[in-house]
């Protein structure tokens, strides 16, 4: 009973931050048809830069986050400004840059901060009972209180706000986005700000938990692809299940079998999906 | 190949490579500090790495984020047999490349039908695999240290140094001619237009699984080679960081040129190797570089420089 | 003279749409064939499932007395089908001369040219019957669209087909174009090779063929003389609506 309450929760933040990392991928690839492959570099940036507001600084947390989020959020717009739109005709070269700059940034956290692992302290540093049972940490909880939160706001801003109605028309047509006035470089800005934001808070939120790593970019990258792929390129509503999917699968492998099974079962998705149905659960069907 | 008007032999293209090669040739004649020597050999080695990869990736346009997976294929393959079984050196190194060929053959069957980023994603999700089956298997494969003790290929540097220029000359010099030639040709059709080369009669499924089979057995070759070098093998010979570096390698230089490729390998090492006297900021210099090339020569150096050459000449001349 | 095709029930329904409905036609050998419709009637489809980019969902397809059904798309032409596109679709990086030499390596080509030379001179040959010697150097993405459709042609005849499907072959071209491609047309067939030509040019088709089926929702409507077809009520229908008789008649 404990093993499943545990499970229920762990696989509960690990779906949650899957989710906000890969939204914010989707977006910019169904708004901009973007791959970027230095989406989570900014979540490592994320972790890192409450590792410097929160651990060094001994900033208060709620300034820690506002700081961390507001840089990612600028350093993103910077880099689709200077990075990523004068490459953007080309989707190969989009690739190649967006994976350079996630290699600069994993050697730029190093030369900063040095190859080993940063602590991060808990937020809140209590343990709840759940059920008088079984003992989850504060932290975890948080982290999937704020992810839910967010992610009910993004879907509220998407459906019920005139940017967010902008924002989808440029996903479904961009020249027919265009012919109707919706400037479409400011919605690439804002779904590239949001991407980040969201990012940027998954890795602060789960800093204290997995810790600051150079190289954590990469796995995370690989998990998001599975998320990605699983759910349909172009499905919000089929990233959030694949999310859920994937996060549960992973802890529950390893909880039952090992750590390293875990987090092949990532890559084992992405493969059979890739295989037997590209178009995702819920995308649509796409033309190979 | 399909070119108007004369051909010659010696095409400036041509010319140039053989320079390069006799250049190469001289090379522990003149130099005679042991790891300059060394790090040309490692340059030879990538070359087959890159120009591997450019076969199967700039022609046919279909990038593959797993290339390590050949190379560590054939690495581990020869380490594991010598080590165990005290396979000669020659012979590894062929079982290696035939090891990787068939890796090829298993990887590009499903791969097929996948286009652009579907199959990008494929493979970089298919490199992450191997990478932890070395932990988890370590008692046989040595874990995260690898394997020491392998027999050299040859026991002293300039012959080891030959021996890597040949295996260099061979191989780069197949892909080369291989990709120069009529097939060649057809593979840049699949990659403008998969379907309107179908539509010309071309079986284009057979020609991207010999593709991925020959990429695979050359990759696979100099990856073996590499462990006879190294005299060691490790996981970073099936790392998604080899995968990724081949692909920066062959991108600076120009992808779909072979010579390209070949080019940003050699001068990507010996850059890498500059680097080194500023040790802590070796990595940050190395990928800001690379992504101010990749932003501001999108073609690759090669490619850019010899159209600026011609440029020149054209100017000059009229 | 026999058949070199025959098409029984042909049939292709994408989810609910039915984009081919039970076709049915057969054709000689020699013989040319037009294929008219509005737009959306099936015509390119059926060029498609012909060719095997799209498998039937139901009906028969026999090539010199073989099915071809489920084959892939290079085998068929290696059996002898070559086909134009609706909309040029060359290989824009590579020259003309390149262009036609891809044609000239398929498997049917290629067992009949030696070596790379051979091939050479068969492009370069080619491209003078279609009108294009001299431009063998210059890259598909700077010819013109005219060029662009001969370019076509040539691809298609390297294969050295026995049935040519010509998919609206004088779609953009302008008068003069137009009628410079037509007896290039003329001689194929005269040639002896069996031709279906799509096309909405009416005038310019009915100089051409002497048989024209027209297709209308995906459906066969009407199979004969160019004559014939402009006194079909059905077909007039198709292409004017219900008023049309009215129109074409009074």
């Amino acid at each position: 009973m404990n093993i499943f309450l545990e499970i229920l929760v762990y696989g509960a933040v690990q779906s949650a931050v899957y989710a906000l990392l890969a939204m914010g991928f989707c977006l910019i690839f169904g708004v901009a048809n973007v791959v970027n492959l230095a989406h989570t570099a900014l979540y490592m940036i994320g972790a890192y830069l409450i590792y410097t507001f929160f651990t060094l600084l001994k900033f208060n947390l709620a300034m820690s986050i506002l700081l961390s989020t507001v840089s990612v959020g600028i350093l993103a717009m910077g880099l689709y400004r200077f990075c990523i739109r004068p490459v953007i005709f080309s989707e190969w070269s989009v690739l190649m840059v967006t994976i350079a700059l996630a290699l600069f940034f994993q050697q730029l956290m190093i030369f900063f901060y040095g190859p080993p692992d940063r602590n991060v302290q808990g937020f809140i540093e209590e343990k709840f009972s759940l059920f008088g049972r079984v003992d989850i940490d504060a932290q975890r909880l948080l982290t999937l209180g704020i992810s839910a939160v967010l992610l009910i706001l993004l879907w509220l801003f998407i459906y019920r706000t005139r940017m967010g109605k902008a924002i989808l028309a440029v996903a479904q047509d961009r020249e027919a986005a265009l012919f109707m006035g919706i400037n479409c470089e400011r919605v690439y800005l804002t779904v590239i700000a949001i991407s980040a934001i969201l990012a940027a808070i998954g890795g602060a939120f789960i800093a204290p938990t997995i810790g600051a790593r150079p190289e954590m970019w990469a796995p995370a990258l690989g998990r998001i692809f599975a998320v990605v792929v699983l759910g349909g390129m172009r499905s919000l509503e089929g990233t959030i299940l694949a999310a859920l999917l994937i996060g549960y699968t992973e802890v529950v492998i390893s909880f039952a079998i090992s750590s390293y099974f875990g987090e092949i079962v990532a890559v084992i998705i992405i493969l059979l999906m890739l295989t037997f149905r590209p178009s995702g659960l819920l995308g649509k069907r796409v033309e190979v | 190949m399909v070119r108007k008007g004369r051909r010659t032999f010696f095409t400036s293209e041509r010319i140039g490579l053989f320079i390069a090669l006799a250049i190469l040739s001289a090379v522990p004649l003149f130099i005679k500090k042991r790891a300059i020597v060394e790090l040309i050999i490692l340059a030879n080695i990538y070359a087959v790495y890159v120009a591997s990869w450019d076969i199967l990736c700039g022609y046919t346009g279909q990038v593959s984020f797993g290339h390590a997976l050949f190379v560590g294929g054939g690495a581990y393959t020869a380490a594991l047999l010598n080590f165990y079984f005290k396979v000669p050196p020659l012979l590894t190194i062929l079982i290696g490349g035939g090891v990787a060929a068939l890796l090829g053959l298993i990887i590009g069957m499903p791969c097929l039908r996948l286009r652009g980023p579907y199959f990008a994603l494929a493979t970089f999700a298919a490199a992450g695999l191997p990478h932890g089956l070395t932990d988890v298997y370590w008692e046989i494969t040595g874990g995260l240290d690898g394997l020491y003790g392998i027999s050299p290929v040859w026991p002293t540097l300039n012959g080891k140094y030959y021996f890597s220029l040949l295996l260099t000359a061979l191989c780069c010099g197949l892909i080369y001619v291989g990709g120069r030639s009529s097939r060649g040709l057809i593979l840049k059709s699949i990659r403008e237009d998969e379907i309107g080369a179908m539509a010309s009669g071309i079986n284009t499924t057979r020609y991207k699984l010999i593709t991925f089979v020959i990429s695979g057995f050359l990759a696979g070759v100099a990856g073996a080679f590499y462990s006879h070098n190294q005299l060691h093998v490790g996981p970073e010979t099936l790392s998604i960081n080899l995968s990724v570096l081949v692909i920066i390698m062959s991108v600076v230089g120009g992808i779909g040129t072979i010579t390209g490729p070949i080019s940003g390998a050699y001068l990507l090492t010996i850059f890498n190797e500059m680097l080194r006297e500023w040790e802590e900021v070796r990595l940050l210099t190395y990928t800001a570089v690379v992504v101010l090339i990749l932003l501001f020569v999108p073609k690759g150096v090669l490619p850019t420089l010899t159209d600026g050459i011609k440029q020149l000449i054209k100017r000059k001349g009229g | 003279m026999g058949a070199i095709l025959e098409v029984q029930e042909l049939t292709k329904y994408f989810g609910g749409l039915g984009a081919v409905r039970h076709v049915s036609f057969t054709l000689n050998e020699g013989e040319m064939l037009g294929i008219i419709g509005p737009n959306g009637a099936g015509k390119t489809t059926l060029f498609n499932l012909l060719t095997g980019f799209l498998k039937p969902s139901r009906g028969r397809i026999s090539f010199k007395g073989e099915s071809i059904v489920g084959l892939k798309p290079y085998d068929i032409v290696n059996r002898g089908i070559a086909r134009t596109f609706q909309i040029v679709r060359p290989f824009h990086q590579l020259t003309a001369l390149e262009n036609v030499a891809i044609s000239c390596l398929s498997k049917r080509a290629i067992g009949k040219a030696i070596g790379d030379q051979d091939v050479e001179e068969k492009a370069a040959a080619l491209l003078e019957s279609v009108g294009l010697s001299g431009k063998e150097g210059i890259f598909a993405k700077d010819l013109p669209h005219g060029d662009l459709k001969r370019l076509e042609l040539a691809r298609a005849l390297a294969i050295e087909p026995e049935l040519l499907l010509l998919d609206e072959p004088f779609a953009g071209l302008g008068l003069m174009e137009t009628s410079s491609l037509s007896p290039l047309i003329q001689k194929l067939s005269q040639e002896g090779h069996s031709i279906i030509i799509i096309e909405h040019k009416l005038r310019e088709l009915m100089k051409l063929v002497k048989r024209v089926i027209t297709l209308h929702f995906g459906e066969k409507i009407a199979d004969g003389t160019p004559d014939e077809l402009s006194r079909n009520e059905k077909v007039i229908q198709a292409y004017l609506g219900k008023g049309g008789m009215t129109l074409a008649t009074g």
